[in-house]
């Protein structure tokens, strides 16, 4: 009976292991939240409500987090109308070539290294109007989240049951009405969820930001055809920076990144099941 | 010849769709149209060969992205080495043997995890993580063990492909671990049902039935590589940033897109260094085209095979 006595043994180390790997790799989560509270609370206690406020040099992100509520605004703007028409174009023709096609390249699009994005919007946009803008940082944001918003939609519309398809079919509407005046209702739910991760993500991002918006923190925006800030993109420059007090304003700042991811992501994960990012 | 009616759908969304395309192809376009200077100055040499001379006087600037490729893919290596075993393991848990209630919450964790702003990974990583990696795991192995080449590097900073490696492979374990576990909830349970009553034990039975899943897993390490190839800032505050090219896990290097966030400010500065900017650009396109069509490819084809 030795050998069932290995084979039990090799069953309760495996039972081990896997729970040990599981628990490293979700770990690092609650460090880096623990890490950005410990770390952030104090500064921004002792700053108290102008952290939020003030400028960079008096010790605030305020122009920082009106930079980032821009961006998140105007690329939905661009992005989601665009999203919303691809998603709904590769559900309607999910075997057609093009509409194959399209789903790839979405795909692509999801895993596609985000500072090419910036690289390219800058030389796109940003060099030919002579200036970083927030409008450039915009577009470039929009880029980004138009696969998330899309794909969302597109898994979110196959979900319908196809017998809505048939009878809205059979009361004779036209296929246009079908799909936005029944099939997309139908499917808000799906669709705006996809819509916030869009956000999400976008809110986050840094690397498409270095080349497009320029950072704005010693003022207020007052046009988006010139340059502003960004939370993610204030974090990068000031981790960088030798100096100890910026690296405070840094972890205060990814407090409230991390507060604003948090914001967007909760709602989500309260109402809905399954997420993918 | 049939024409084709366009109905109305067609003419609303059709635009969107040929407006992506384009802006793909357009992308793609401005990155070649941009490299073409530094292949028609510096041939092959701008992907093969190691060294960055910037120089005020234009006819001595050289550059080569050796180093830049190959730290690239050396990071993207060790994290990937990182994720793969960590990610199964939370397939395997989270599918089998984590207790109902607790299910939803580790699926939340990692889609957390998955969606976490990237410069939070960043300065974790930079001010936490390479600390304790240096001090934990780099300076005892390079004491010990300096003989063995990858560990020959003194851990003078931390900065290294170890430390980016392991961060990359922290962000990208809750990506890998997504599509590894949806397959593994696929497997039909009429096999984990046949796998028990042959008298299996559940390490036996769990062996035979990632077999099945095991293309999922070859495409799940190969988007989640795609994802870690593409990373930037988070990479860029942990890998040291110098021109290195070594086997050295401990020795600091660069990636492509470490490269360009750094570089791409005062390369208008050179006469030069811009279009050799835009080729380690083609080329982070080109590898990451290829990486995710070939993932994206081996996931559906899977897929296709189980539905029926």
């Amino acid at each position: 009976m030795s050998g069932y006595k290995i084979r039990k043994g090799k069953d309760i180390v495996f039972i081990i292991v896997i729970t040990i790997l599981t628990f490293l790799g979700i770990l690092p989560l609650f460090h880096i939240i623990a890490t950005v509270f410990i770390n952030g609370i104090p500064i921004i206690a002792n700053k108290g409500i102008s952290f939020l406020t003030n400028t960079l040099s008096n010790g605030g992100i305020g122009p920082a987090i009106v930079g980032t509520f821009i961006l998140i605004f105007l690329s939905s703007l661009i992005g989601l109308p665009v999203a919303l028409l691809v998603g709904i174009y590769a559900y309607e023709y999910p075997e057609s070539k093009i509409g194959r096609a399209t789903k790839t390249l979405l795909q692509i699009m999801l895993e596609f290294p985000t500072i090419l994005v910036g690289v390219f919007v800058m030389s796109m946009i940003a060099i030919p109007m002579e200036t970083y803008s927030a409008i450039a940082g915009a577009f470039a944001l929009a880029i980004i989240l138009m696969p998330y918003v899309a794909v969302y939609t597109q898994e979110a519309m196959r979900e319908i049951l196809f017998t809505y398809r048939e009878a809205s079919f059979g009361l004779g509407l036209s296929r246009v009405k079908v799909i936005f005046r029944i099939l997309v209702p139908l499917s808000k739910r799906g669709i705006l969820t996809g819509v916030l991760i869009g956000l999400a993500k976008v809110a986050g991002e840094t690397a498409p930001l270095l080349f497009t918006v320029g950072g704005l923190y010693e003022s207020y925006p007052t046009s988006i055809m010139k340059p502003v800030g960004a939370i993610p993109l204030l974090i990068y420059t000031l981790v960088q920076s030798p100096s100890k007090a910026d690296h405070m304003m840094a972890w205060g700042a990814s407090l409230i990144l991390l507060l604003i991811f948090l914001l967007i992501f909760i709602p989500i994960r309260l109402k809905l099941k399954e997420v993918r990012l | 010849m049939k024409i084709k009616r366009l109905d109305m759908f067609q003419i609303i969304t059709s635009p969107a769709v040929i407006f992506v395309f384009l802006l793909f192809i357009l992308m793609l376009s401005v990155y070649l149209y941009n490299a073409l200077p530094a292949f028609f100055r510096e041939g092959l040499d701008v992907y093969f060969k190691n060294t960055w001379q910037a120089s005020e006087i234009p006819s001595k600037e050289y550059y080569g992205l050796a180093a830049a490729i190959w730290g690239t893919l050396y990071s993207s290596i060790i994290g990937v080495l990182i994720a793969l075993p960590i990610s199964v393991a939370y397939s395997i848990f989270v599918v089998d043997y984590a207790p109902k209630k607790l299910k939803n919450v580790f699926i939340i964790i990692s889609d957390m995890m998955a969606g976490l702003p990237t410069i939070i990974y960043g300065i974790w990583g930079a001010f936490i993580l390479v600390p304790f990696l240096q001090k934990y795991i780099m300076i005892p192995l390079y004491k010990n063990l300096s003989f063995i080449p990858i560990f020959s590097y003194p851990p003078t900073t931390g900065y290294s492909y170890f430390s980016a490696g392991v961060l990359l492979g922290i962000m990208i374990t809750p990506f890998a671990s997504a599509i590894i576990r949806e397959a593994y909830q696929m497997v039909p349970f009429t096999y984990r049902e046949a796998a028990i009553s042959l008298g299996l034990t559940r390490y036996e039975a769990t062996k035979i039935l990632l077999g099945y899943i095991k293309p999922a897993i070859v495409s799940g390490m190969i988007l989640a590589f795609g994802r870690s190839v593409g990373e930037t800032v988070a990479v860029s505050l942990v890998i040291g940033n110098s021109f290195n090219l070594s086997v050295s896990l401990f020795a600091p290097g660069y990636t492509i897109s470490s490269l360009i966030a750094n570089q791409f400010g005062n390369a208008y500065i050179y006469r030069h260094m811009l279009p050799v900017l835009y080729a380690g650009g083609l080329a982070l396109f080109i590898i990451g085209l290829i990486v995710n069509l070939i993932g994206i490819y081996l996931l559906r084809r899977w897929q296709k095979n189980v539905r029926i």
